[in-house]
């Protein structure tokens, strides 16, 4: 199958300011694709390339298909980075304006219930809280059932409650075959929601891949980090490196299973600790990593874009 | 169809948003009925001479009309391009199937027939304070088309801006020369001549013209002059400024 979302070697320019550095990347009809990288990265100016409101300086971009000037709008979501809809219109009105754009739309009060809100609620936008007004703007891009739907931060603001809300009816979307793009600065975000995840870094995409690959590659080790003031020099031997961060020393690769031989050990040879904590490595490890040293990505064997 | 549903949808969101603000409500609807019961009313116009306010008050007509045709699109065109871009709601509708020109047909619709009703008010209201002038059916065509024409330019201000902030000082930075200086509330005498010709150059003196020729008559001033031809340059001027306006909107980054 085509992709829909395809990027080839898009450069961008904002003045001097390299936005975009030769950017590459195809999403799947179907797929779950999670953008991220640090603020400045050049997120919102991909999507707004690939989106078709802004033309880039070099490179190519295919929307459904076409350059995005001449996509099929009709099939087309979007919710734009910083969204600040007319406040002075209730929910479901706001939801009905957008509805009324599209030729085949579907019922606002659908459309709300399936975000969990309430379309009898008469309150005007502007007096939503934080999470029901995102809860609506995601209504409000989905009016025309999208096939393709780019979301930039959508659960930025919003408490944890809300986010996975929306979480929810992301992954619905997923579930039925809507293709989304979706750009995060919530790693637990992209974790849960992508099918593939792309980092962005200083305008290059630095790799993608699978949440589960990227953190396999790029994430570290496993480790148990144990409370004490004891020197690593003094631990008896453990199978394992050991490594002082701050209060606690890192006992690195030591699987779950293990824990218990590991605080018996330590017990057994009378090394004092206040508490034992197993970590296992995820996308936040990986974004740390590649963000502040985007050229750890080129030597490794995940899908290298950049 | 769809094209018409997508300005209805627009045009009603835009009615909405508007009637819940009471400050624009009021700045559309009660500020120039202000002006005429303080100047109509309470300083009675028509002193003489050829200083402000010196014509019977029927020669203000066309200004009392300006205020409403000129500076409500101005203002609420300029400001409303400025929101729209600064709360990425352009962005959004460029992702929809609406066009650029779409949007500003809804928003000057929604001006259009606002400024209609406080046209009709501002007319009844100097009709009640005594002021001679005849209900002439040039009215509507004028009213219509200035309208039309001011939220051109609004949109013109309001992409050009940097902020809502700006676009309101830009609006009345271009509103309140244009107001007096386009044959309103000074008659042309009152004008060094060597300036006279450049208040043609405002797209306001055709409105005054024609309006005070088709409600005032004998009172017909500058050039083209008949009422038929100020209406011809208006309509000329409208089309240009909308265009203008809605090639401006910036709907996409560029």
């Amino acid at each position: 199958m085509a992709p829909v979302v395809v990027a080839e070697d898009v450069h961008e320019r904002y003045g001097d300011t390299v936005a975009l550095d030769g950017v590459s990347l195809a999403v799947e009809a179907g797929e779950v694709f999670a953008l991220i990288g640090p603020n400045g990265a050049g997120k919102t100016t991909l999507t707004r390339c690939l989106t078709g409101t802004r033309t880039p300086d070099g490179g190519r971009v295919e929307l459904l298909g076409d350059p995005p000037a001449d996509a099929a709008k009709e099939r087309l979501g979007l919710l734009p980075q910083d969204f600040d809809p007319p406040d002075r219109l209730t929910a479901r009105e706001l939801v009905a304006y957008y509805a009324g754009l599209y030729d085949d739309a579907r019922d606002p009060a659908d459309l709300l219930r399936t975000v969990g809100m309430d379309p009898a609620v008469d309150t005007w936008y502007g007096d939503l809280s934080g999470g029901e007004q995102r809860r609506t703007c995601v209504a409000a891009s989905l009016a025309n059932d999208p096939d393709v739907l780019f979301v930039d931060e959508p659960t930025t603001g919003i408490d944890p409650a809300g986010r996975r809300a929306l979480w929810d009816v992301f992954e619905d979307l997923a579930d039925a075959g809507t293709t989304v793009f979706l750009t995060t600065h919530y790693m637990a975000e992209a974790e849960r929601l992508a099918d593939r995840v792309g980092l962005l870094a200083d305008g290059a995409l630095v790799a993608t891949g699978t949440p589960a690959d990227l953190i396999a590659d790029y994430g570290g080790e496993q480790y148990l980090a144990v409370e004490t003031d004891a020197d690593a020099a003094s631990l008896p031997d453990l199978g394992y490196e050991v490594t002082r961060a701050g209060d606690e020393l890192r006992v690195v690769g030591v699987p779950p299973e293990a824990i218990g031989d590991v605080a018996a050990e330590l017990d057994a040879n009378g090394v004092p600790f206040d508490a034992l904590s197993w970590t296992e490595p995820d996308l936040e490890d990986v974004y740390l990593r590649l963000a502040e040293d985007p050229s750890a990505a080129e030597t490794d064997d995940v899908e290298v874009v950049a | 169809m769809s094209r018409s549903s997508r300005v209805v949808a627009e045009a009603r969101a835009a009615y909405k948003s508007f009637v819940r603000r009471r400050v624009a409500v009021f700045f559309t609807f009660f500020f120039p009925i202000l002006l005429i019961v303080i100047f109509a009313g309470l300083v009675r116009t028509g002193g003489g001479g050829t200083g402000l306010f010196s014509q019977p008050p029927g020669y203000y007509v066309p200004a009392y009309l300006a205020v409403v045709v000129l500076f409500t699109p101005l203002s609420r065109v300029g400001s409303e391009v400025a929101r729209f871009r600064e709360g990425n709601r352009f962005e959004k509708l460029a992702a929809s199937p609406m066009r650029r020109w779409e949007w500003l047909v809804a928003q000057t619709a929604v001006n259009t027939a606002l400024i209609a009703l406080a046209c009709a008010a501002l007319l009844a209201l100097l009709a009640a304070t005594g002021a001679q002038f005849r209900l002439s059916p040039w009215l509507v065509p004028f009213v219509l088309t200035g309208s039309v024409l001011f939220c051109g330019i609004g949109a013109v201000l309001g992409a050009l801006a940097d902020s809502q902030d700006g676009a309101i000082t830009a609006s009345n930075g271009v509103a309140l020369p244009l107001l007096f200086l386009s044959n309103t509330f000074l008659s042309p005498a009152s004008l060094p001549a060597w300036f006279r010709p450049v208040t043609d150059l405002s797209p306001l003196s055709y409105f005054a013209y024609g309006v005070r020729a088709a409600t005032y008559p004998g009172n017909h001033a500058g050039w083209p002059g008949s009422v038929g031809a100020d209406y011809a340059v208006l309509c000329v001027l409208a089309v240009v400024a909308f265009a203008l306006g809605a090639w401006l909107i910036p709907w996409t980054e560029r």
